[in-house]
């Protein structure tokens, strides 16, 4: 700025269109920056220099646009200020070492809780839809699926983890020993016959060295081979037969498809989002999933204990199966499927031990020792 | 003041990538939380870069408001997905067949993708907020644009016009194209000035004369490659390949004619405050050639970056093979290498910003012009238009596009 020139720069009231070619003159001593025109009220408007900021992120650097610090507001739409676009190279330098608060971004006073409080409240919101809402809608739901349907959609689920283990075709998994079905057949007999169940069974057991069993929708169970070549006694098989059958009665598998359809479509939204990735989504779901099941377990344990009181089957048969598992987890195993929701094997054990004490009947074996070796060989034609 | 204002775009392609990388690193390092700041400083930077008479646009928004706007919509989104998720997997469960049979195949692939069209509308109401909201957070001289309300009719019209332009096979594209871009232009405001879309749905047939073009020549080289290929006559269904090729390469070329020709009729029948006019002289050519040689360069651009990488990982791996030691020398290779690579990826994106969509913002801004300027220093301030969800549901969508 030369010392008797005059620099002017665009400025705008923020009111009108209109463009005025403001007259700048810094006044040190009074530390404010004077603008002149006819057109303004008075001819002139006065900045105090600490109020002066200038817009960030700009990207021509031959100009700076000034503006006023606003009234402290979040809603950025009602910031209402004048705008002025300063263009002298002299001036723009002068305003740059004059102005002590040019760059100083203001937050508005309250921010920081509203942005807690917002974030509390969408948590919350999301939190009550996983735990409470899409759970209660699923049992609600899961109430009205025709049986025929489930039975169907059972069947499916079923070939799926056929195929999923290594079943090349359709029931290529399923054992087929007369013997060791009759053993079976028996054995579910035994256990149901004091028993008003609203589904009909469909047991299987598949010839894999897995130490697992499941239950599908509709009355489908199957146990895995390597279950039975663990278990030293037919008790123990019961008791994990007992067990599905408490998962089956309470249509647990159907409610938690429904519910793990709906958080899991709502999850991706939230962590796809954010991180960007499906593998927190299966992380999250499979921890709700493990919240979930530990409750409805803990219900089929109890669905268990009582089906194998009421058939005169000693009840520590679980207790022991149950040490087992605890020893596999114990050592590290990988349990897949249906044991890795069973964190406390130890406690379950217990649990039973304690039961079996109290049993009420006398108890006898489930099955004879001819049939539990039939039941050990189901799978050898 | 000149009658005519010739717009200007002023930004550079090095400033804007430093700006898109450090705000990437950000974005990451926040886990994505960064991401509303970081789309508005690249607004900020953009928009301050088109100039209409030497004074620049403003953007307004902040990442503040943009990051509450989206957790209300996420909220919002969230639950109504849950819900609709598991309402279609219970009628998936109890209304379609479980078995093997292609009937019950088709019925449950329609019964996921259901939930596509439950999103939709949610999409569509998400595009109109976003425009809204960058509307809102607009200014030049200091003069705020606006848009009304309007997001609902919206959906409901672009549903509408979706539907009709499907079941025509696209030949009624032009009504959908003219009737949306007048729904919305005509509830656009500047200051107290209001848009005003003028002429017919009819002229824009003259820009689909590619499409149709491409769409005749890819129905004759089918038909060629059938005949060819049934008649065992090698020649004919080689020519009716090539046919096929050159049609899907001319469909694509045809769609931008289209969409430039569109924008350019679109705003010359624009009428501002109802003296305002508009005028735009967009090139299809320079705009694919930008697209093409933007393209090219980053491929090029990357393939390099990426070669360097491997080159010092694999000297990194053949530095701890020689000496035996794979301790933590090479770990600390490895993570090295992932964070070049890392780095590499988000390098990917700004040069698409700088080298794709910055120029092709630059060749539409400077290709507009504004007549009877003069009326624009009568137009006053409007009032503030706030949002509660910004445009948080674009955000939650994805439908927000690049800037």
């Amino acid at each position: 700025m030369a010392p008797d020139g005059q620099t002017f720069a665009r400025f705008f009231d923020g009111e009108q269109g209109l463009r005025l070619d403001v007259e700048l003159h810094v006044d040190t001593a009074a530390e404010t920056l004077r603008l002149t025109h006819p057109d303004l009220p008075m001819g002139s408007q006065y900045w105090p220099l600490w109020a002066i900021r200038a817009l960030t992120d700009q990207a021509r650097a031959d100009q700076m646009v000034l503006t006023l610090v606003a009234d402290a507001s979040l809603d950025s739409s009602l910031i209402k200020t004048a705008r002025l676009t300063v263009t002298d190279p002299d001036m723009i330098s002068i305003l740059t070492r004059l102005c002590p608060n040019l760059k100083k971004r203001d937050v508005a006073r309250g921010t920081f809780r509203k942005v807690i409080a917002w974030t509390g409240g969408a948590v919350g919101a999301l939190a009550l839809m996983i735990f409470v809402i899409l759970p209660a809608m699923a049992n609600t739901l899961a109430a009205y699926i025709p049986i025929e349907r489930e039975v169907a959609w059972g069947k499916t689920v079923v070939r799926g983890m056929e195929r999923f283990l290594g079943g090349s075709e359709a029931g290529s998994l399923v054992c087929r020993n007369k013997e060791g079905l009759a053993a079976l057949n028996a054995m579910t007999e035994r256990l149901t016959e004091r028993q008003d169940l609203e589904y009909d069974l469909t047991i299987a057991v598949f010839d894999h060295r897995m130490v697992n069993a499941f239950a599908a929708p509709g009355g489908h169970v199957v146990i895995m081979r390597g279950l039975i070549s663990k278990a030293d006694s037919p008790d123990e098989v019961a008791a994990v037969l007992g067990h599905e059958i408490g998962h089956v009665e309470s249509r647990d598998v159907t409610r938690n498809a429904l519910r793990t359809a709906g958080s899991a479509g709502l999850l991706s939204l939230i962590l796809g989002d954010f991180a960007g990735g499906g593998a927190a989504v299966i992380i999250a779901e499979w921890t709700l999933n493990a919240s979930y099941t530990r409750e409805a377990e803990a219900a089929a344990d109890v669905f268990a204990l009582e089906m194998l009181d009421a058939s005169g089957t000693d009840a520590s048969g679980m207790a022991d199966f149950f040490d087992k598992i605890a020893a596999l987890q114990d050592r590290g195993s990988a349990m897949p499927g249906f044991l890795a929701s069973h964190p406390d094997s130890h406690g379950r054990a217990r649990a039973a031990r304690e039961f079996a004490r109290t049993q009420r009947y006398g108890t006898r074996p489930i099955l004879s020792k001819r049939e539990w070796t039939a039941l050990q060989n189901i799978c050898d034609d | 003041m000149s009658a005519q204002i010739q717009g200007r775009y002023f930004g550079k392609g090095a400033p804007l990538f430093k700006l898109y990388f450090i705000t990437a690193i950000f974005t990451v390092l926040t886990l994505g939380i960064y991401r509303f700041w970081a789309k508005t400083r690249i607004r900020k930077y953009i928009w301050s870069s088109v100039t209409g008479d030497d004074d620049s646009f403003e953007y307004t928004g902040t990442g503040l408001e943009k990051f509450l706007g989206f957790l209300v919509a996420i909220v919002i989104l969230a639950i109504y997905l849950g819900v609709v998720q598991l309402l279609l997997t219970f009628i998936g469960f109890s209304i379609v067949p479980q078995d093997d049979s292609p009937e019950a195949f088709a019925g449950q692939a329609i019964a996921i993708n259901l939930s596509i069209f439950a999103v939709l509308p949610l999409m569509l109401f998400a595009q109109y907020r976003a425009r809204r909201y960058k509307m809102a957070r607009s200014r030049w001289r200091g003069i705020r644009f606006g848009m009304e309300n309007g997001a609902w009719g919206y959906v409901a019209r672009a549903l509408g016009y979706g539907f009709l332009t499907m079941i025509t096979l696209g030949i009624l594209a032009p009504l959908g194209t003219y009737r949306l871009e007048k729904y919305m232009a005509d509830r656009s405001w500047y200051g107290d000035g209001r848009f005003d879309q003028g002429g017919r749905w009819q002229d824009l047939y003259k820009g689909m004369k590619h499409v149709f073009i491409g769409l005749v020549l890819m129905i004759v080289s089918g038909v060629l490659f059938g005949m060819g290929a049934a008649n065992e006559q090698v020649a004919l269904a080689i020519l009716g390949g090539i046919g096929i090729f050159v049609a899907y390469i001319w469909l694509l070329i045809g769609l931008v004619y289209y969409r430039v020709y569109a924008f350019c009729y679109l705003t010359g029948k624009k009428v501002l405050d109802g003296q305002i006019t508009f005028s735009a002289q967009v090139e299809t050519s320079t705009i694919i050639a930008k697209i093409i040689v933007g393209g090219i360069v980053i491929s090029v651009l990357m393939g390099v970056i990426f070669a360097v990488i491997a080159g010092v990982g694999a000297a990194v791996f053949a530095g701890a093979g020689a000496t035996g030691q794979l301790g933590a020398g090479s770990i600390v290779g490895v993570v090295i290498i992932a964070i070049l690579y890392a780095l590499a990826l988000l390098a990917a994106g700004g040069l698409s910003l700088v080298m794709i969509t910055q120029p092709i913002i630059e060749h539409v801004v400077n290709n507009v012009t504004v007549h009877n300027a003069d009326h624009l220093d009568t137009i006053q301030q409007r009032s503030a238009d706030s949002f509660a969800d910004a445009d948080g549901f674009a955000d939650a969508l994805d439908v927000g596009g690049a800037i």
